[in-house]
Parts: structure tokens; C-alpha cells; sequence
């Protein structure tokens, strides 16, 4: 069945790449630069 | 920030370290000022100027022309600590133990680095998106 081990194999590429991509939502984090600059920094910080 | 004009965005999580006097303090007095339209302004503020006690915190938003009694209010109704203490949980959960802590296009970079070292992972990232079109 191809069908069925093409789904399979997009699954297992979809779990990886969700395990290996650090995802920090950042819909409330204070941001700096245009949304579509190709580069984002994201900096955990402590003031003090 | 300057070098790479608007070709790089920044994005601030707080992470204030638990055991220090002022850095709770802190990250809710950024978040009372972004409350007002002023995160930045505080931000660089602070950093300048290193005194991040109450009365200094409340005297920063009266110098970045504040309400003054709103800020103070909020500070000490700790109105902003779920706010801050989000950023803190979202922190532990993915395993960050030092500030700074950076993400450059999702590359990890801990600590006090010098500039070469943003500059290296931030030239690479945009000859990749300059190689993908964007």
C-alpha cells in the first residue's frame, strides 16, 4: 500500500521537525523590527 | 539592532531570576510602561541606568513622561506578574536555566556573547533566506 507509507513517512517527518523546532510563541512578548524581518531574535532577560 | 536595520526583529521573553532583589521588579515595571506604550523606552532605560529599585523604577516612568500614579499603582498591585510570571514557566518548560538566553532563528546562544557571535549566526541566517527567496 504506497498510499498508506507515504502518509506514514509525512507523519514521522512531521513529528520530527515538531521535536526539533524550539516553538516560543511570541503573540504576547514585547517585539522590536518588522514581523517579516528574515531574521528573529528572541532573548530571555533579566534586567537586573 | 542597528547594523541589521529592518532586516532583524527582536522579542523579549522575562525570565527574571528568582533570588535576585530587583528582577521581578523589573520585568513588571517594563511590562507597566509597555502597558502605556513604552516598553522600549524603559527597556533601554533600565539597562542604562542599572538602579532598579522601586523609587528608581517609578522615577525612570515619571523622566519617560508616564502616569506616573498609574505605574506606580500597578507596580504595587504586582498588576503584571502573571504576565511576567508566563514568560517565566514558558522559560522552565523548555529547559532555560541562564539570562541571557538567545534564539536566532531558533539557534541557541547562551550567555554574555560578543557581537561576532550574533553577527556569525545572523549573516548565515540571512544568506538562507536570501538563498530561499525571501
Amino acid at each position: 500500500m504506497p498510499v498508506k507509507k507515504s502518509f506514514l513517512t509525512l507523519m514521522l517527518v512531521l513529528w520530527a521537525a515538531a521535536a526539533l523546532a524550539v516553538d516560543i510563541p511570541l503573540d504576547r512578548a514585547p517585539v522590536r523590527g518588522p514581523a517579516d524581518a528574515p531574521v528573529t531574535i528572541i532573548e530571555f532577560m533579566d534586567f537586573q | 539592532m542597528e547594523t541589521y536595520g529592518d532586516k532583524v526583529r527582536l522579542a523579549i521573553i522575562h525570565f527574571p531570576y528568582r533570588y535576585r532583589d530587583y528582577a521581578a521588579l523589573a520585568a513588571q515595571a517594563s511590562e507597566a510602561a509597555r502597558a502605556q506604550g513604552k516598553f522600549w523606552e524603559m527597556h533601554d532605560l533600565m539597562l542604562e541606568r542599572r538602579k532598579l529599585d522601586r523609587e528608581s523604577l517609578i522615577a525612570y516612568a515619571g523622566e519617560l513622561g508616564l502616569d506616573v500614579a498609574r505605574f506606580t499603582r500597578e507596580l504595587d498591585s504586582e498588576k503584571h506578574l502573571p504576565r511576567v510570571n508566563q514568560d517565566v514557566e514558558l522559560a522552565r518548560r523548555l529547559d532555560i536555566y541562564q539570562t541571557p538566553t538567545f534564539f536566532i532563528n531558533g539557534r541557541k546562544l547562551v550567555g554574555e556573547r560578543p557581537f561576532e557571535a550574533f553577527q556569525a549566526i545572523i549573516d548565515e541566517e540571512l544568506a538562507k533566506a536570501q538563498a530561499a527567496g525571501n
